[in-house]
């Protein structure tokens, strides 16, 4: 059992800035990230050529062709990894929580436990996975995965692509993916877009923010690259990979006009419907969570002090709702300081008058974040787009139609539909579908998504090898006590 | 929800359901009630065991009737509830408890369990992927396994397609005797029925105190954890003659790993907590047997609970005083027993005989 001031779950934009912050008042931090480097997801950087990795710089970053701020600004987070009061556990991954602030941890071939005084949750979000015919061929990829395959291989899902879904993230990884050589057929946005003045003044909040929207847009219209809103895709087609890649408007109501389908020749086809908080670990944690569709599902519940349900466990950045890198950056710092204040390390005075303008900032790119949802708000139910035949979820490779066939029994809730179609009981441990059975269970029920409980949190938080996990030092355990015949 | 009923038996279980649809196939106007969603609890999350070998003496006639329902599940209950004959490996791991296991595997061969000792070379040409420090093991044709969540579905098909009627969600407040039947009280009203049986795996003591008797069940909080699906493994179930381990895979391939490792929780807090450490330990002992389990990544670990009695025997009969009440529930391996106790409940309730005696689980022993 280790012992440590801090816990950051999470090498992320949100994390860094924690355990940066929270280490320069002197806090004992203990920074944990299952990938190799940190960065997390936004700040991902390419594979390790030499020693130093941290102060290797945002490989990433720059190839993304994002501000020239973000190569320094990535720099400086990275410093958190090298701070003489940061423990950095790489490859490390956090799967269970066996007790109040207690971590249970796997990597590098041991497992072992953690207890904090203080845990800062920094998990940021995965792809929310939308479901529609084709969408398991070779060539689908998602925004995230995409940009992924981009930052860390330097390698492009493919040569013509079409991008598709909704939010600021298509236009990114098409700029991303033009950059990198490949053609990008179209950017299919499903959000009607019309009238974005009634979102100005929002979005003026964060005018840089707002800024870098339009020049995104402006550089796929240097380049050609047609924008479509109110679009989406209907259906990739394809053999052994994707060839051809239906897309069709989405009418005033929300509904598909598939009598105006058009179908585009590709071999790739990236799809962004959003993102959804990872939020696994704060409910291991045992953390209340409420829905906040605008925000990408379950959230962890926070005080403006970011703290959780959970006494001493803070949550950060887009693991405790999708609010973008800005907004995690000012979270992580913010959680930084109000540890470094709960654990006496900063005088309340001090704390106050340094989170005051992390506030007001924050409070801004809400504002900004109300804006970005209200402009990309999805006018249709994508689940319109699921056939008979559509696999929901892949690992276990059960279709819409097993589903729809098991609600017809009597199977009216996620639990019982994972029981009764193992769907979700797979290696992605649900990750991918649980978040639509919950939106088909919604639909038949003509309910919210909000109402439709969801399974317990069971660990692990991510699969682990059961050779790492007996290995962990732990006192005897009273073996079960069982009759003998 | 109906306002009476011939029976109303409470909790879709393995027990409750077998028994309801028997009764149903016996022309009986059959209720089955479930406080949440039916086979949610000790059915829908065991390991999937059917082990013979490892079942106390008084229990293996009643096993083997069982495991003879079990085989003959498709015809029985119309549908596939993975049941597959793997034979098992019932493992020593100490001299100490080899000479254990031999005294028990002639025990059990007396009471009609047919096994084979295997040790040295025999044991590792068996089963080359056991680990090294198993020393000696019986091998049982018998044992078998079945999937939970296969099963389920099967039952509750069955249980409709016999006339039953199925209430989730439907917890039961109160109840009364009267003369001809008793009075269930729940939250959709009130049903009047002639016969209640009371299947309801830990919840049964909580029940028959609600007509005033005493049911002495105690609560075990069981862990299991499964694996990611693999190439094959192990070809047969593995259990521990001092019944701490229960291993199998799946024909998906994904590994199963039991034991009755204990968790956390009470019927009060409706906690199902894992305890870490014995999760560990639980863990440790599995790769220890199948040293290629520790290679495979866990995907889910979970914890169920199972009604448990002093004497590790079943409650099976009228509930004392009541002549109108059953019960059967608390088997340790009711996973096993489910069927033939669940059939003999049928015949008690519609017939007031069973085809096998059962006085020796009289829910009134403990009095």
């Amino acid at each position: 059992m280790i012992s440590t001031e801090l816990a950051v779950v999470g090498a992320g934009p949100a994390g860094l800035a924690a355990a940066l912050e929270a280490s320069r008042h002197g806090v004992a931090v203990v920074l944990l990230d299952e990938n190799a480097r940190p960065g997390g997801q936004y700040f991902r950087q390419g594979p390790a050529t030499e020693a130093g990795a941290a102060r290797a710089g945002p490989r990433g970053a720059r190839s993304l062709g994002a501000h020239a701020s973000a190569a320094t600004r990535a720099a400086r987070l990275y410093s958190a990894v090298a701070h003489p009061g940061v423990t950095y556990l790489a490859e490390t991954v956090v799967w269970a929580a066996p007790g109040p602030r207690t971590l249970a941890l796997a990597g590098r071939g041991r497992a072992d436990r953690l207890r904090a005084d203080v845990v800062v949750v920094a998990t940021g979000a995965v792809d929310r996975a939308v479901p529609f015919p084709g969408w398991t061929l070779p060539g689908v990829i998602t925004a995230g995965g995409a940009q992924n395959l981009m930052k860390s291989q330097g390698v492009l899902p493919g040569r013509r692509v079409v991008v598709a879904g909704t939010g600021p993230l298509l236009l990114v990884v098409a700029d991303s993916l033009r950059r990198g050589g490949a053609a990008v057929i179209e950017v299919v946005e499903a959000a009607a877009m019309d009238r974005p003045w009634r979102w100005l003044s929002r979005l003026a909040a964060a005018p840089a923010l707002l800024r870098r929207g339009l020049e995104y847009r402006a550089g796929l219209a240097r380049a050609g690259i047609p924008f479509r809103a109110g679009q989406t895709v209907l259906e990739a087609r394809g053999a052994d990979g994707v060839r051809e890649v239906v897309v069709a408007p989405i009418d005033g109501r929300g509904r598909l006009d598939r009598t105006r389908a058009r179908v585009l020749t590709a071999d790739a086809l990236v799809v962004g419907f959003g993102l959804t908080p990872a939020v696994e670990l704060t409910r291991l944690l045992g953390c209340e969570h409420a829905w906040d569709a605008a925000r990408g599902g379950w959230i962890p519940r926070r005080t403006t002090d970011l703290e959780t349900s959970v006494s001493g466990v803070l949550a950060a950045g887009d693991g405790a709702g999708i609010a973008g890198v800005e907004t995690a950056l000012l979270e992580g710092r913010l959680a930084g300081l109000l540890a470094a204040e709960r654990l006496v390390r900063c005088p309340p005075p001090r704390a106050a008058a340094a989170a005051g303008p992390l506030r007001a900032r924050l409070a801004q790119l809400a504002r900004f974040r109300d804006g970005i949802a209200g402009l990309h708000a999805p006018p249709a139910d994508f689940l319109g787009l699921v056939t008979a035949e559509t696999v929901i979820c892949r690992c276990e490779e059960v279709t819409a139609g097993a589903v729809f066939d098991a609600l017809g029994r009597g199977h009216a809730s996620v639990d019982a539909l994972k029981a009764s179609t193992r769907a979700g009981m797979g290696r992605c441990q649900g990750r991918n579908c649980l978040g639509t059975l919950a939106d088909v269970l919604a639909r038949v029920r003509g309910g919210r998504a909000a109402d439709v409980a969801v399974p317990r949190a069971r660990p692990p938080a991510r699969p682990v090898h059961l050779g790492v996990l007996a290995g962990e030092d732990v006192p005897p355990a009273r073996p079960p006590e069982m009759p003998l015949p | 929800m109906p306002r009476g009923a011939d029976v109303v038996v409470v909790g879709a279980g393995i027990m409750g359901l077998v028994a309801g649809i028997f009764l149903a196939r016996a022309g009986r106007e059959v209720v089955v009630l479930d406080r949440g969603e039916p086979w949610r609890e000790a059915s829908g999350v065991n390991a999937g065991s059917l082990a013979v070998q490892n079942k106390r003496l008084p229990l293996v006639p009643y096993t083997l009737a069982s495991l003879a329902m079990w085989r003959r599940s498709r015809e029985l209950f119309g549908g596939d509830v993975g049941f597959v004959s793997s034979g098992g490996l019932r493992v020593a791991t100490t001299t100490e408890d080899a000479a254990r296991l031999a005294a028990s595997a002639a025990e059990q061969q007396q009471a009609g369990v047919a096994t084979e000792w295997l040790e040295g070379d025999a044991l590792r040409g068996r089963a080359p992927w056991l680990g090294g420090s198993a020393v000696a093991a019986t091998f049982c044709a018998d044992d078998a396994f079945a999937v939970p969540l296969k099963a389920g579905p099967v039952l509750l098909d069955a249980l409709r397609g016999a006339g039953g009627r199925l209430c989730p969600g439907t917890p039961v407040y109160g109840m009364a005797a009267h003369p001809a039947g008793v009075r269930v009280e729940t939250p959709g009203g009130r049903i009047t029925c002639r016969s209640l049986v009371i299947a309801a795996g830990a919840w049964s003591g909580e029940l028959a105190r609600m007509l005033g008797v005493a049911l002495p069940v105690g609560l075990d909080v069981n862990m299991l954890t499964i694996t990611e699906p693999a190439a094959p493994v192990m070809d047969r179930i593995v259990t521990h003659i001092r019944g701490i381990m229960t291993l199998k895979q799946y024909p998906n391939g994904t590994c199963m790993i039991g034991g009755g490792w204990q968790g956390r929780g009470t019927l009060a807090d409706g906690a199902r907590d894992l305890d870490h450490e014995s999760l560990v330990h639980n863990l440790r002992l599995a790769a220890e047997l199948v040293p290629r389990l520790a290679r495979l990544a866990i995907v889910r670990s979970w914890a169920g609970y199972e009604g448990v009695t002093p004497d590790s025997l079943p409650l099976f009969g009228r509930l004392p005083g009541q002549p109108h009440v059953y019960v059967t529930a608390c088997c340790r391996g009711g996973w096993t027993q489910g069927p033939i106790f669940g059939r003999l409940m049928a015949e008690l309730v519609a017939t007031g005989e069973t085809s096998m005696p059962a006085a020796a689980f009289d829910p009134g022993r403990f009095a």
